[in-house]
């Protein structure tokens, strides 16, 4: 996992030899839990779907950092894993809530889980811009496009001397918004899949009723939720390295080796989750 | 309808103390620089500027109120678990969890300022003690209301999350919205009040942050008492809006076209905070118009 990570860093296109890495380990992963657990197969495939989309979904997050707060970048003012892990782990929230009523489908729990992470970043983002344009009086600019891509507004004219631009130009609010909906969405699926393994295992590894278990369940496909957008989180924002707008920015184009990278780690923890019902 | 007008004053509840407690980590944040702006007050003696600012910015706000919130939310889930009354459980333990933050204050203040000691910047003992305590007490004020917060989600409203773990989810999204919301406030409004209002800091002035205040040396209490004026209150408004209407959503409307009603509202809420936002962009454009590179002001200050 490190390897890979370290294999793909500095450069801009996608390392063929650490990719190739990367796909053979996902191909492993899956043998083993085809023999050891067969009835996690499909969890593991949800839970690396669950991963990439995590990764992918970081890139669209606007992240200025530091030089953000000075109003000296365009992006929110604080690190690309920890914005994009509190959007996600407010999807998981509402994807978890979901969760708990047998009632609801598939895609009523993962699409529960993406809106609340939208929601979070919708509500971020929106009070991100009133604190530059109504505290600090500053119109947001992007520095790395002369038009919005969505507006078509033009922002040279709009930005501070000596700074790259500030602000959320209404691209990056769009950004932060699909990249809420991604997060929340991939979190909430690696959640969903470790508990559908979990619940279905438990009882018989401890010969206990599913409704005894069912609280062990939950807190174990939490824990692992928490703990593997973390761990995409932190992957995603090492391929970005410092402040990204949003989907503008040269740096998006980073994303594929993130996502091989994200869906690789996310295999590995993926099958550690799914190994401890072994019952060995 | 009984069960759904209980659920509305849960949620009502859980936004208020959602809005104290991102108040509150805003304003501690700033008071104990733990922001993003922190680069600034770290890079400042570096540039020549000795201040009298404390900086215990080991982590960002996010890892570091994840971690409070859940030693709090884990010591009231043991007690709890041992017959310990909920409302005693949760004090007691927000404070505990607040002597682990003043361990955290003291040592990373002086570890991070020993480390400019080749740039002779002092540690300041009074700047010691005198700004732990103050953050210790904002603290307090925002993890209290955050586990409170969490216990409800649970007790009231049935969340299936263990305390322990709400503790980490509400924990890290608490330190996402008001570092996010509050830090810009605090780093260019308070930090850079010697450059012009209405611009971004330029590059080159990084580090010349502004050092004193009205009468003598600014201390860090000086940011908790203006900041807490705009970004706090802001990063509450943030906060308790991602809680309240997370929640409202889902009470509401989880049971109207199985499970879709919540989705969609949710959907609709975006799709509001969205046009808003374009109104705001639009309105700054508008009355603020292109920048105006300054020529006399700047100049003959």
């Amino acid at each position: 996992m490190t390897a890979i990570a370290a294999g793909s860093g500095g450069g801009e296109g996608i390392n063929p030899v650490a990719s190739a890495i990367g796909i053979v380990l996902i191909l492993i992963t899956l043998a083993i839990t085809y023999f050891a657990v067969p009835a996690g197969l499909a969890a593991l495939v949800g839970v690396i779907v669950g991963g990439l989309l995590i990764g992918f979904g970081i890139h669209f997050v606007p992240v200025g950092g530091a030089p953000a707060a000075m109003g000296q970048a365009p992006g929110i003012a604080t690190g690309v894993a920890m914005l994009a892990t509190g959007a996600g782990l407010a999807g998981l929230f509402g994807g978890a809530w979901a969760a708990a009523n047998p009632e609801f489908s598939f895609a009523v729990v993962i699409a529960a889980g993406a809106v609340g992470g939208g929601l979070m970043m919708a509500i971020t983002c929106l009070m991100v811009n009133i604190i530059y344009i109504f505290g600090m009086g500053i119109p947001a600019a992007s520095g790395k496009v002369a038009k919005d891509p969505i507006t078509g507004d033009t922002q040279e004219a709009y930005k501070s001397q000596g700074t790259e631009g500030h602000g959320l130009p209404f691209i990056s609010y769009v950004g932060g918004v699909i990249g809420g909906l991604l997060g929340g969405a991939g979190g909430t699926l690696i959640y969903y899949e470790l508990l559908q393994v979990y619940t279905a295992t438990l009882p018989g590894m401890f010969g206990a009723d599913a409704a005894e278990v069912l609280p062990i369940a939950v807190s174990l496909a939490g824990i692992f939720a928490v703990g593997m957008f973390l761990v995409n989180a932190v992957l995603a924002a090492y391929n970005i390295t410092g402040t990204i707008e949003g989907p503008h920015d040269p740096k998006f184009k980073r994303f594929p080796r993130a996502i091989i990278g994200c869906a690789t780690a996310s295999a590995v923890c993926g099958l550690f989750a799914i190994l401890i019902v072994m019952g060995v | 309808m009984e069960s759904v007008l209980f659920g509305i004053g849960v949620t009502a509840l859980a936004g208020a103390l959602a809005t104290i407690a991102g108040a509150a980590e805003d304003t501690e944040s700033n008071i104990g620089s733990q922001g993003d702006p922190n680069s600034q007050v770290q890079l400042a003696p570096q540039m020549g500027y000795i201040h009298r600012i404390y900086n215990k910015a080991v982590s960002g706000e996010p890892p570091a109120y994840g971690l409070w919130v859940t030693i709090s939310a884990g010591v009231a889930w043991a007690f709890m678990a041992t017959g310990m009354n909920p409302v005693l459980a949760l004090v007691i333990a927000s404070a505990l969890a607040i002597f682990v933050q003043g361990v955290y204050a003291t040592t990373a203040y002086l570890g991070r300022t020993a480390s400019l000691a080749k740039f002779e910047q002092p540690v300041y003992i009074d700047v010691i003690k005198s700004v732990t305590t103050v953050t210790m007490a904002h603290a307090f004020v925002a993890v209290f209301p955050a586990v409170v917060m969490c216990y409800l989600l649970i007790a009231a409203l049935g969340h299936p999350f263990p305390l322990p773990l709400l503790g980490i989810v509400w924990g890290i999204a608490l330190g996402a919205a008001g570092s996010a919301t509050g830090n810009p406030f605090y780093g260019k409004e308070r930090q850079y009040q010697s450059q012009k209002f209405g611009a971004g800091v330029p590059i080159s002035a990084s580090g010349n942050i502004v050092r004193y205040a009205e009468a003598g040396q600014r201390s860090s209490l000086d940011n908790g008492w203006f900041t807490a004026k705009l970004a706090g209150p802001a990063s509450g408004i943030c906060f308790g809006l991602i809680v309240f209407l997370e929640i409202w959503r889902t009470v509401l409307f989880e049971d109207v076209a199985s499970g879709w009603g919540a989705i969609i509202a949710g959907v609709v809420i975006i799709l509001i905070f969205t046009i808003i936002d374009r109104y705001v962009e639009v309105w700054a454009r508008k009355n603020y118009g292109p920048y105006q590179a300054e020529a006399t002001e700047e100049v003959s200050a």
